[in-house]
């Protein structure tokens, strides 16, 4: 490798895990919403998928990148609700009903694609932000995103990538500090003891889901209008299911999964740098890495809080 | 509450059933609406089959119509229309449908004639499959309103003899197959062409005018000719660039040419199909006047839609349904033209009086018979730039043959299956839809899926059976021996399955380190920091051997370039294929390439970082037309016929094809930017492997 230090790598390598670990973040904070309060949601990645077109294709047609943002989280709602009305009215089996929406978003958004845009096209997305001073105005070629070190790492970044990071310490006051965050983790752990405090089980669950969908919405929308502006179908290849697993890893906490998306993504981030500077470790290993390491620390027997002690299980009044 | 349980549980499982089933072809849904259809929408990906220049008028009687159709008289009658493109496409479909709305209401609404419609059949068996069902469904008037459904109406058209059909841009009513009740229509758009030319001539100020086409063929290659011929009769020295952007319905692309035809210096465009919206949304955002034809583009940018040829074909749909009622079921060859009222031409108020009247001059005699656009148009041969197919493709005599195709991906994922499905298509082109049909699969990643779908199309009666992908080995050697009168086909592979007794499977295999190693060569004199980047899915097949191809073309040109590989370990993970292509940037490199459907996420960074990409399997240059410098095209054609033709004569398999540079498999594409010196090199490098001088030797890795 010529002339490039160890601080690129390690900078190069921290700027791409951060990047990558957009829509992960996203997803997985949507489902620790929905699995807190008892529904597990494993159709995550077919409400990417079509929050990924939603987005995409409104921002095709009107140009506008908030449009594009809003249709991906109103169908991600649309969404969230549909899996709501399965799993907590119907109280269908969670599982299977999260793999039917599944495939009805991979199908849907496959088909819609296929009827509109036809072929693979680009937009211009939400791009890297650089808090230039000469957007303030000021006569000025400052950028805060060329100072040393810090620069690469927390001011070169899109604006929906802040905010998944935003959304870790506003997705934790909500859970500790507010009733509706009280009810949604009552309702997980025991749905019986919130309904007779007057708790609306049914209710509290739906609008979890629903949030749920929405940030799903958002994750998809992160990669087809911000991270690679292009729409391609199946382009989420599996996320929306590392997303749900990242919860488990999580424990079930913001941070949790924050720590879990970093760890994910910033691994994949270095088995890439890994090939590129010829470390004579072959490749299949290198692409292995992201997984073997998520496995390890899973294994690692330090206490992990329990889940939701509801986690899949409907709740129905006078049920024991 | 139990019920209800169930009855969810069942449109879920439907629910994944019918996503789990991708069929051949998109839905047809006859009278479906689209979803928010506005003018601005992009359309359908382009016809797979182009639309047929014009022939001679036919013998029969044109009839002379007049725009002013009243369809008071009609009696009851229930037409339908099969379309390649929308309703709402601005242009070819959208004309014909206002045409069928208007005789409608002068009619006295849908009591007295029904309308129905499917759009969106670019898939000439989808279209068929609708033709007929109208027909069965006891529809009069059965309209399939594009050239390429001609082969297939022909076919449908004598089992229902008193149905009326009617077919356009089509001048041949089927006489000679014994045909009685099927219309022709046709468009002499070369007329309402020349005068648009006239007066684009007489408008332009920079002498400079731009014409965004299509696919030259069909109305839009009338126009345009005319176009030409009329600008040049205006003005002698006038410059008419034109560009074809090889679709209908490939609205980026030209709103792209549109883009480029301004920044050569035209002040005036125009163009003809449904995708025109990308252009008029250029034009009107620089302030270019536009000339329409087929339909009134104006309500997408009325100032600066300035002059439109419409086309009025309420004359003759009123006169087929009069024929039809009289109990004439076909025979009429019918033409718009401006004398006859089926081209209108109209003009924006406060466009410059000058021009307009050296329009309608043009027009008069156009009319009266003084100046024939047709004679005029062979006086002056365009300069469109050649979209030249390089390379001859013999095609032998083959009898009609049923292929059927699974894929791991998709058609359009821009990589390995659209290859093998555009070269499917384009066989399809050159011998007609009733000699090779194509059935398809996609998205079977999943093994267990690909045998099924392999063994249905077996089972189905399909002679060729391609199964697309190195993972499906081993269950097509368990199903190819059920099955001894069809053939199959795998890829990547060189294994027949001989050692194994099974006879009827032909192997293929691309042989990517050609086409690696000139890109290689390429990619050498291309970067000046000495770092490439190669973003690959997974070290195998295809992708390994295009890797140890690059790598040698590198090293051979020079020893000193780093190239640095990375392997995402999947083929789709576009995502991460983006930020392997952010890595390599970052790590120093200024040439970029890869394989497999998840370089779109690479060639997205590359787009933004402003760094060549150089492509293989399928052409990639419409996502980014200016960084994909170069393109090793998978071409299947040879490979599918030799299959066909060895399958035709009692040769079921056992035979090992490859795609090279020598039997036109490979294909070099190089863009106009690269500098000379590197595509001289790269060509050099073509001849040497094809004549054997130079043996690329895989490094180990």
């Amino acid at each position: 490798m010529r002339e490039l230090t160890i601080l690129a790598i390690v900078l190069g390598v921290i700027h791409s895990g951060i990047r990558l670990a957009t829509p992960y973040l996203y997803a997985a904070l949507g489902e620790t919403f929905a699995q807190k309060s008892g529904v597990l949601n494993l159709g995550v990645e077919g409400i990417m998928l079509m929050g990924a077109f939603s987005g995409f294709y409104t921002v095709f047609v009107t140009g506008n990148l908030w449009f594009g943002l809003l249709a991906a989280a109103v169908i991600g709602a649309l969404f969230g609700l549909l899996m709501s009305v399965v799993s907590v009215t119907f109280q269908a089996e969670q599982g299977i009903s999260g793999i039917g929406l599944y495939m009805l978003g991979l199908g849907l958004s496959s088909l819609l694609f296929k009827t509109t845009l036809g072929t693979v096209e680009g937009v211009k997305g939400f791009s890297e932000l650089h808090f230039c001073l000469s957007s303030l105005g000021i006569n000025s070629d400052l950028c805060l995103a060329e100072v040393p070190v810090i620069g690469q790492i927390f001011f070169s970044h899109s604006i929906l990538t802040y905010g998944a990071f935003a959304l870790v310490p506003i997705s934790a006051w909500i859970f500790n500090k507010t009733n509706w965050g009280l009810s949604v983790r009552s309702v997980g752990q025991n749905p019986e003891a919130a309904d007779t405090l007057g708790v609306s089980v049914n209710g509290t669950r739906y609008a979890a889901v629903i949030l749920g969908g929405i940030l799903a919405g958002i994750a998809g929308a992160s990669l087809s209008i911000s991270l690679l502006n292009i729409f391609q179908e199946n382009m989420t290849n599996g996320m929306g299911f590392i997303a749900v697993a990242l919860v488990y890893f999580g424990s079930w906490t913001p941070v949790g999964v924050l720590i879990g998306a970093l760890l994910f993504s910033t691994v994949n981030a270095l088995q890439l740098w890994v090939q590129v500077l010829d470390l004579n470790l072959p490749s299949d290993v290198a692409v292995m890495l992201p997984y073997l390491l998520t496995i390890v620390a899973l294994a690692l027997p330090f206490r992990r809080a329990e889940q939701p002690a509801a986690l899949t299980k409907p709740y129905e009044r006078g049920e024991n | 509450m139990k019920k209800i349980h169930w009855l969810i549980v069942l449109l879920l499982a439907m629910a994944m059933v019918i996503s789990a089933c991708r069929g051949a072809a998109p839905s047809d849904g006859s009278a479906v609406v689209e979803e928010a259809p506005t003018a601005a929408e992009a359309e359908p990906q382009e016809e797979a089959v182009v639309e047929e220049a014009a022939e001679e008028p036919a013998e029969e009687v044109v009839e002379d119509l007049s725009a002013e159709a009243d369809a008071s008289g009609i009696g009851n009658v229930r037409v339908a229309i099969v379309m390649p493109s929308t309703i709402s496409d601005v242009a070819w479909s959208q004309s014909m449908y206002d045409s069928l709305l208007r005789i409608q209401e002068s009619a006295g609404g849908p009591d007295v004639m029904e309308i129905a419609y499917t759009e969106n059949m670019f898939n000439v068996t989808d279209a068929a499959a609708a033709i007929r069902d109208y027909a069965a469904d006891g529809y009069n008037i059965v309209i399939a309103h594009g050239t390429q459904y001609g082969t297939s109406l022909f076919e449908i058209a004598p089992d229902f003899p008193e149905t009326s059909f009617a077919w356009g841009t089509a001048t041949d009513v089927g006489t000679e197959q014994g045909l009685e009740n099927v219309f022709a229509y046709e468009a002499r758009a070369e007329e309402g062409g020349f005068v648009n030319g006239v007066l684009a001539a007489n408008l332009s100020e920079s002498g400079i005018l731009g014409v965004v086409g299509p696919v030259e063929a069909g109305d839009a290659k009338l126009y345009i000719d005319g176009f030409v011929a009329g600008a040049k009769a205006a003005n002698p020295d006038i410059t008419v660039n034109v560009s074809y952007t090889g679709s209908f319905g490939d609205t980026a692309l030209a709103a792209e040419a549109a883009n480029t035809h301004i920044q050569a210096g035209a002040d005036v465009l125009t163009g003809s199909a449904q995708q025109v919206v990308g252009a008029i949304g250029v034009a009107s955002e620089k302030g270019v006047p536009w000339l329409g034809t087929q339909s009134d583009q104006s309500s997408i940018a009325p100032e600066i839609v300035v002059a439109s040829q419409l086309y009025d074909w309420d004359g003759i749909v009123l006169d087929m349904i009069e024929k039809n009622q009289s109990g004439e079921y076909g025979g009429t060859a019918y033409a718009l033209t401006l004398s006859n009222g089926g081209l209108v031409m109209e003009y924006a108020d406060g466009l410059d009086a000058d021009a307009v009247a050296a329009a309608e001059e043009a027009a008069g005699q156009i009319v009266a018979g003084t100046i024939d656009a047709m004679a005029a148009i062979e006086g002056t041969m365009p300069e469109t730039p050649a979209a030249e197919e390089s390379g001859e493709l013999e095609l032998p005599e083959i009898e009609p043959v049923r292929i059927a195709l699974v894929m791991p991906s998709t058609i359009s994922d821009l990589a390995w299956s659209e290859s093998m499905y555009d070269s499917l298509l384009q066989l399809q082109e050159a011998y007609g839809g009733d000699v090779i049909e194509i059935a398809y699969t996609e998205n079977m990643f999943n093994v267990t899926d690909a045998a099924a779908a392999i063994r249905d199309y077996a089972d189905s009666g399909y002679n060729l059976v391609i199964a697309h992908g190195a993972q499906y080995g081993t269950s097509l050697f368990e199903i190819a021996p059920d099955f001894p009168d069809a053939s199959f086909a795998w890829g990547t592979s060189t294994n027949t399955g001989s050692e194994e007794g099974v006879t009827n499977v032909f192997a293929y295999e691309p042989r990517a380190e050609q086409g690696g190693y000139v890109s290689g060569v390429l990619a050498a004199y291309l970067t000046k920091s000495g770092i490439i980047g190669l973003v690959g899915p997974v070290d195998a097949g295809d992708a390994k051997l295009h890797v140890d191809g690059f790598v040698a073309g590198v090293h051979d040109t020079n020893p000193d370039i780093d190239v640095n590989i990375s392997f995402t370990g999947s083929f789709g993970d576009t995502a991460l294929a983006a930020e392997a292509a952010n890595t390599h940037v970052q790590a120093g490199a200024d040439v970029l390439t890869g394989s497999s459907q998840q370089v779109a996420g690479a060639i997205g960074v590359a787009k933004e970082k402003g760094i060549p990409w150089i492509g293989i399997q399928a052409d990639q240059s419409p996502l980014a037309p200016d960084i994909v410098v170069a393109t090793v095209l998978y071409d299947w054609q040879p490979t599918l016929l030799t299959m066909i033709t060895s399958q035709q004569a009692g040769n079921m398999g056992d035979q090992v094809l490859e795609l090279t540079l020598e039997n036109g498999g490979q294909k070099m594409i190089y863009s106009d930017s690269l500098p000379e010196e590197a595509v001289n090199a790269a060509k050099a490098a073509e001849q040497g492997i094809i004549d054997g001088s130079i043996e690329i030797v895989a490094e180990p890795r």
